[in-house]
């Protein structure tokens, strides 16, 4: 007895701990969501590309597009254009699309269309940049001006991080007469990050433009610009406005470098717009569509990759040992009497197809009915089979009859009675008249009612989505309840029932 | 809520014993499955007890189908009074007791006249299961009429007490006279409203009983005391209970006992899954028993002993014996 226990606790222990290793795998490490409320932002950026070719010209036209190598996955991308060639090649990390035609006229348009999202991106490379760079030579008052201004910032500053941002600081200060004479009174974003560059150049701190693009939807917008640079293990960013450090989350970075973002031969007025707008897409529908676009195919091997009609069924299924466990509680822990086991479970799954309350109601008049039926065939003294076969065929004719009422009264619930619950309903009635010659007529009453009940409980927790859900997507929590029924096995204390059938002993 | 908890620890240490307990520590492990039909058939189970030499009523005859219904005649042929059963009926359900002939019918306990078409009537729902547990065919037992001791007169309404005791591998561990009363029928199944009254293993004498859940002291339709009626013949319920171990293979059962009036103690059937109430009729929990002789079964182990039927009367009157009743 003592092995066996230890058998069982090792099991026990052995499921429960495969259940909790498979689930927090799926969660923590693939990144699944835990909810199916849990939504992701779907980004839809439309670029247009808007220009006048050159008559009788070849028309060569170069866009940076963004790189696509960050947090971001692209789910979808599309180059539209009519009559023109598309090539994408990476250059020096940027990502650049060549639309290009041998001839065209008149006003020309370009789409470029990306659909993205932020989540399961692969591995990140590790980051690489320069750290040295030569000076910029400037002369005369510029150089007095930009030592005046370096000075302090050197005084201030501990680090390549603080550097950099004490030196946009620093330029940002309208005020000052240095910055003045290095900004000639362009106090324009490009300009401040030129001088902001010469000061680091004479530093000889390296940094880069980053052109960025604002996730935000139904604004328009043209890229922002960004300064980076590589403090040895990671790039750092910076706001040439404020100073601030660090890339905000809603940033995607579209190109980085002094480049323009479009360049064209063969035509003028280039002018490129961007628009974009947001969808929220079911998390889990995401992943699956990131699936496809990343190299992580965790979900290949979930119920996920089963087709629809069958996923449809397995969300049925997977909650039947969650009705079952229902009912064991109920029965081990409660005491609740209840028709077997496995009839209160049915009885919650033909629940799902008649809704509760109308499911109440018809499982309450239709076994009634049948019972009452049954009552009177003892008077015949029939012979058990032929008694249940008119009971069964009985309980058709009343379904049948039922349906047919509300279909003409207009209440299309009553057909809602398909052929499983039929079943369902004909077996229960069999088995509790079953019940009632064996144990009479208040057992038999006892226990329809703790069917009923067990049964609403039952469904009532099966049609919780965010359970289905659960339950479907990370199925190793089945495992963790097999772990929970074995040690039911072997629970020997009292039911709640018991506690009050059992107050005798208490009394004195 | 911390209520219930408090029952829950005073029923422990009580060592009364819930299903749960029951289903897991006993009656998975001491009953193995497939000796079930010998006490759910009580043919076999007759068959047995006749083998073994233990006490049974009389069985007259046996009807296994429809055709046989025909040698009914033959086998009362003689006999004013007799039982019909379903062999695996539950609950005491399709039983008719016939107490008498009258004319060319016959007369049940209740004084009811049936004729012999009605009775052939009743054989044949038998037959076809209506009875057995799960509706499958039955075969109908005809046997011995018992009557009654008259010791009963006093604290039973109708029908016939029988005397239940609890025997856990051989050793008798708990005993309760089953009385039947208005409420049920005559019948003396406790769930159906029969008084469940305790009795002293030691010695035979009944202690304060149980209906419905509750602990009483009288019989509801008599309102006679049930307590100290001295029970005849109480070593020789004992041995026939501690003997039904060898004689079914099963370790954890109820054995039904009659008290008839001309042929003492016989056995009138085993139950595998007996009921808890035997606990609140004798004020006593069954765990701490139960503890006791199982604990005895490893000591006579590992001394590589095997008590037999007598002397394990005799452990289980001397440990389990001699209550002294408290005064309500």
């Amino acid at each position: 007895m003592r092995s066996l226990n230890l058998h069982l606790k090792v099991l026990i222990t052995l499921l429960v701990a495969l259940g909790v290793l498979i689930t927090a795998y799926q969660i923590f490490i693939l990144g699944i969501p835990v909810t199916e409320d849990e939504t992701d932002d779907l980004w839809n950026i439309d670029a247009r590309v808007e220009f006048q070719a050159t008559p009788r010209e070849p028309v060569k036209l170069q866009m940076f597009v963004p790189p696509l190598n960050q947090d971001y996955v692209s789910l979808n991308e599309s180059f539209i254009s009519n009559n023109y060639g598309v090539s994408v090649n990476r250059v020096d990390g940027n990502r650049r699309v060549t639309w290009s035609a041998r001839r065209a006229s008149g006003k020309q348009t370009l789409y470029y269309r990306l659909v993205l999202t932020k989540r399961y991106s692969g591995e990140q490379t590790p980051a690489k940049g320069p750290i040295f760079r030569d000076s910029i030579p400037v002369e005369g008052p510029e150089k007095i001006a930009a030592e005046a201004l370096l000075a302090p910032i050197r005084q201030h500053s501990a680090d390549v991080e603080t550097f950099i941002s004490e030196t946009i600081k620093r330029v940002n200060n309208a005020n000052d007469d240095n910055v003045k004479l290095l900004l000639g009174g362009d106090a324009s974003t490009v300009n401040k990050a030129k001088v902001v560059e010469l000061l680091l150049s004479i530093a000889h701190v390296p940094m880069e433009r980053v052109h960025t693009i604002r996730l935000q939807a139904e604004v328009a917008q043209s890229p922002e610009l960004w300064l980076r640079s590589f403090n040895g293990q990671k790039w750092l960013y910076f706001n040439p406005e404020s100073g601030e450090q660090g890339l905000p989350a809603d940033r995607l970075v579209w190109w980085i470098g002094d480049d323009d973002l479009v360049s064209l031969e063969g035509g003028r007025q280039a002018a490129v717009s961007f628009s974009l707008n947001n969808s929220e897409m079911n998390a889990i529908r995401l992943a699956k569509l990131t699936d496809e676009n990343t190299d992580a195919s965790f979900l290949e091997y979930s119920l996920y990759g089963l087709p629809l009609q069958t996923q449809q069924t397995f969300m049925i299924m997977v909650m039947i040992p969650i009705g079952v466990l229902v009912i064991l509680i109920l029965r081990n822990l409660g005491g609740l009497q209840t028709l077997g086991t496995f009839t209160p479970v049915l009885i919650a799954l033909a629940f799902r197809e008649t809704q509760l309350g109308f499911g109440i109601f018809l499982f309450t008049v239709i076994t009634a009915l049948g019972l009452s039926l049954r009552s009177y065939l003892e008077h015949l003294k029939l012979q058990m089979l032929p008694r249940l076969s008119v009971v069964l065929t009985f309980v058709v004719v009343l379904i049948a009859a039922i349906s047919l009422f509300s279909h003409k009264l207009g209440l299309e619930r009553g057909l809602s009675v398909a052929l499983f619950p039929m079943v369902i309903l004909t077996m229960t009635i069999e088995r509790l008249s079953i019940t009632w010659e064996e144990r009479g007529g208040s057992h038999a009453f006892k226990v329809a009612i703790g069917t009923l009940f067990a049964a609403t409980i039952a469904h009532l927790l099966m049609s919780v989505p965010e359970l289905v859900y659960f339950v479907f997507t990370f199925p190793a929590i089945l495992l963790i309840l097999v772990g929970f029924m074995l040690a039911m096995g072997r629970y020997r204390g009292y039911r709640l029932t018991e506690l009050f059938r059992f107050k005798a002993f208490l009394k004195d | 809520m911390f209520g219930l908890i408090k029952t829950w620890k005073a029923l422990e240490a009580k060592g009364i014993m819930g299903i749960n307990r029951r289903n897991a520590d006993y009656v998975l492990k001491y009953n193995k499955r497939h000796l079930y039909p010998i006490v759910d058939d009580k043919i076999i189970t007759k068959e047995r007890a006749i083998e073994a030499g233990i006490d049974v009523p009389e069985m007259y005859g046996v009807i296994e189908t429809e055709k046989d219904i025909d040698k009914l005649d033959q086998i009362i042929a003689g006999r004013n009074d007799f039982v019909i059963k379903p062999a695996q009926g539950a609950g005491g359900d399709g039983i008719t007791v016939i107490a008498d002939r009258f004319e060319d019918r016959f007369k049940t306990v209740s004084g009811k006249i049936v004729s012999h078409e009605e009775l052939e009537q009743q054989i044949s729902s038998i037959l076809s299961g209506l009875y057995s547990l799960g509706g499958h065919r039955d075969r109908a037992l005809i046997e011995y009429r018992v009557t009654p001791d008259t010791i009963f007169k006093s604290i039973s309404y109708e029908g016939v007490p029988d005397i239940r005791i609890i025997v856990l591998m051989g050793y008798p561990v708990m005993a309760m006279l089953r009385l039947p009363t208005r409420q049920s029928n005559g019948k003396a199944n406790l769930h159906q409203g029969a008084i469940g009254v305790g009795v002293d293993l030691a010695t035979g004498i009944t202690l304060r009983g149980t209906w419905l859940n509750n602990k009483i002291s009288k019989h509801p339709d008599t309102t006679n005391a049930v307590d100290g009626v001295q029970l005849p013949n109480w070593d020789g319920f004992m041995k026939l209970a501690a003997g039904c171990y060898e004689l079914c293979g099963l370790g954890y059962i109820g054995v039904d006992m009659v008290l008839d009036q001309d042929k003492g103690p016989l056995i009138l059937e085993l139950n595998a899954r007996p009921g808890l109430n035997i606990q609140i009729a004798n004020d006593c929990g069954l765990t701490h028993r139960a503890h006791a002789v199982e604990a005895r079964l490893e000591e006579l182990k590992a001394k590589g002993i095997q008590e037999d039927a007598e002397e394990r009367v005799r452990f289980s009157q001397e440990l389990f014996g001699h209550i002294v009743s408290k005064e309500v």
